[in-house]
């Protein structure tokens, strides 16, 4: 099987606002995904509606060829589907080192054995425990394991949101905005996470992105859309000199 | 001359941060010290009686303080580590007073088989009403339990089982066939409340813990974590009800006596509440300090009668102005600057 998860026809409208038209896309196993399209062209209403976090009135998400739409977002965790947010969503008042194994939760096992300390769930926890810290240092974030979140800088902070997605040994990542906000240092930093994430873990990765010369360079393939609706798709090549993405970006003149 | 306003400016950021960090720590757990300082004050309590001061009642005064701090520890679990807010465990503390009270009263059980009995109870009750409460959210769940805890009342003053406002009258308390009397209650209670601290903190550094603290500060990150918000929030109002149901079942034996005249008020609710939120609701101590608060003052200020409540009032206003996180935080906060201080330091040596 090459794909890994697959849309269909997705419909999400708010009141008369037609957010999403019948949206489809793919994402295959092991590659990297980019969707974009201009301000409010719903790419962010899709991308919950594919992690189950917007209900959608019409259309189909499949996840390694099953029909998921009555699962609520936790399954989608367990079943190795893992998120960020574009405005970032973390535990801030807990430490690095928490934020990460909260992330691993779906490795937990069940609540009761956990709450009860037997001695197979205090192996899990330390093994929990084990694979946040190897995260931490992937990403570089071994010296504030034990700081607050909330009074990490705002790079470190994706970093965290990253590193709770991969905590929960995700086989495909949905990134929103990863690198919106950021300096071109810590782009450029977030940017080769991406790419280890995929090369080295083998994760496939769905991305959502602003920032036109990341999402060229990272990209497998990409989708665009634009009022809702399906506008383009292709290798980033292709998408570049596509006559209508560059006018729904820059705008067409008009004649007078 | 330039070097020494950098090196002030630099002193002020540091203690701005310093202080900053102290104030962002309101809702971190304190693992090793918050244990210790629980067990200290179970040490504490374990001692109270053989100091010369406290004779006669003042025990059964020492006792009711127990029952208020393992209250206090269910609703803790809800209000602190979940961020549920119950204004209703009143009820919960009914429903473990009679079920312990008619179980002893009319199957002659033992008085510990009436407290399991009581969690259980309590625990199930609990369990099927957060399905119903947590459809519900924010004040209007606190209006929801409140709900609850008036439906208890009723029932209790209402159904001729609970025989009213007569209550039911108790015979000695039993264990193991051996009338315990004051200091077996007394005991009684410090174990069942040792047993229950180690309980919630087992529960609270456990990946189940993590998930509630997870719900509490985020929900969309806990859920993008894979956390059940559901079984996650109906499992602490469960493990909230069941402890909350044993301290109504000591509630009842302390005076061998359920009324409904007792029960059917609220002010049970609210003194939970209130004894968290002055102790602290995410630390272990919390729940010590705020069921010694609430059972004491009016015992401290006993000329002032039904004013005592004005000032209990007034001691909330401050500890919520002054120290929203409970005056147990403040207690903990030098260990808290400590660790940060020597973190800070070791990250320093690490650039250097």
């Amino acid at each position: 099987m090459d794909e890994y998860l697959r849309c269909q026809d997705i419909l999400v409208s708010f009141g008369g606002v037609v957010a999403c038209n019948k949206l489809s896309l793919t994402v295959p196993r092991g590659k990297i995904v980019g969707l974009i399209g201009p301000n409010g062209a719903g790419k962010t209403t899709l991308f919950n509606a594919l992690t189950r976090f917007q209900s959608y009135d019409s259309g189909n998400v499949y996840y390694e060829g099953r029909p998921v739409d009555n699962r609520k977002p936790h399954h989608m965790v367990h079943m190795g589907m893992a998120r960020t947010f574009q405005n970032i969503n973390l535990f801030r008042d807990q430490t690095t080192l928490q934020n990460i194994m909260t992330g691993a939760h779906s490795l937990m096992g069940d609540p009761f054995s956990a709450m009860y300390w037997l001695p197979a769930a205090r192996r899990r926890e330390h093994e929990i425990k084990e694979r946040a810290i190897e995260i931490a240092e992937m990403l570089s974030l071994t010296t504030e394991l034990e700081n607050e979140v909330g009074n990490l800088p705002y790079g470190y902070q994706k970093r965290v949101e990253l590193a709770r997605a991969l905590a929960s040994k995700p086989s495909i990542l949905l990134l929103d905005e990863p690198v919106a906000g950021c300096n071109d240092d810590e782009t450029r930093e977030l940017k080769e996470l991406v790419f280890k994430v995929n090369r080295e873990m083998g994760v496939s990765i769905l991305l959502v992105e602003h920032d036109m010369s990341m999402v060229m360079q990272v990209c497998d393939y990409i989708y665009v859309i634009n009022f809702g609706a399906n506008l383009a798709e292709g290798i980033p090549d292709e998408v570049r000199a596509n006559p209508e993405v560059i006018a729904a970006y820059l705008g067409v003149e008009d004649d007078e | 001359m330039t070097e020494a306003p950098a090196k002030m400016t630099a002193t002020v950021v540091a203690e701005f941060a310093e202080r900053r960090e102290a104030v962002n720590s309101l809702k971190r757990r304190y693992l090793r010290q918050d244990f210790i300082a629980a067990a200290v004050l179970l040490a504490i309590a374990l001692l109270t009686p053989t100091l010369p001061i406290v004779k006669g009642w003042m025990l059964s005064q020492a006792s009711l303080v127990i029952i208020y701090v393992i209250a206090a520890m269910g609703v803790a679990i809800l209000v602190g580590y979940t961020g549920l807010v119950s204004v209703g465990h009143g009820g919960f503390l009914a429903i473990g007073a009679y079920t312990s009270a008619l179980l002893t009263k009319h199957f002659g059980v033992d008085m510990i088989i009436g407290m399991i009995a009581a969690m259980f109870v309590s625990a199930f009750i609990g369990a099927l009403l957060a399905l119903v409460f947590l459809r519900l959210s924010g004040a209007f769940m606190a209006i929801g339990t409140l709900g609850f805890a008036f439906f208890v009342g009723t029932i209790v003053n209402n159904v001729p089982l609970f025989e009213g406002r007569d209550g039911i009258l108790l015979d000695d308390n039993v264990i193991l066939g051996i009338k315990i009397g004051d200091f077996g209650f007394y005991y009684t209670s410090i174990i069942s409340l040792a047993l229950i601290t180690l309980f919630v903190y087992c529960v609270v550094n456990s990946g189940t813990g993590r998930a509630f603290m997870a719900l509490r500060d985020s929900e969309n990150a806990a859920m993008a974590s894979g956390v059940n918000r559901l079984l996650y929030r109906v499992l602490a109002f469960t493990i909230s009800a069941g402890i909350t149901g044993i301290a109504g079942a000591l509630n009842a034996h302390i005076v061998n006596y359920v009324s409904a005249e007792v029960y059917a008020d609220i002010w049970y609710s609210v003194d939970i509440l209130m004894a968290v939120v002055v102790g602290g609701a995410a630390i272990l101590i919390g729940p010590y300090l705020g069921g010694f608060f609430v059972v004491m003052l009016p015992f401290f200020f006993e000329q002032l009668a039904d004013f005592s409540f004005i000032l209990k009032g007034v001691v909330l206003i401050i500890v919520l102005r002054f120290a929203p996180a409970g005056i147990g935080e403040i207690l903990l906060r030098p260990f808290q600057i400590a660790r940060s201080r020597k973190l800070r330091a070791a990250a320093g040596s690490k650039v250097d």
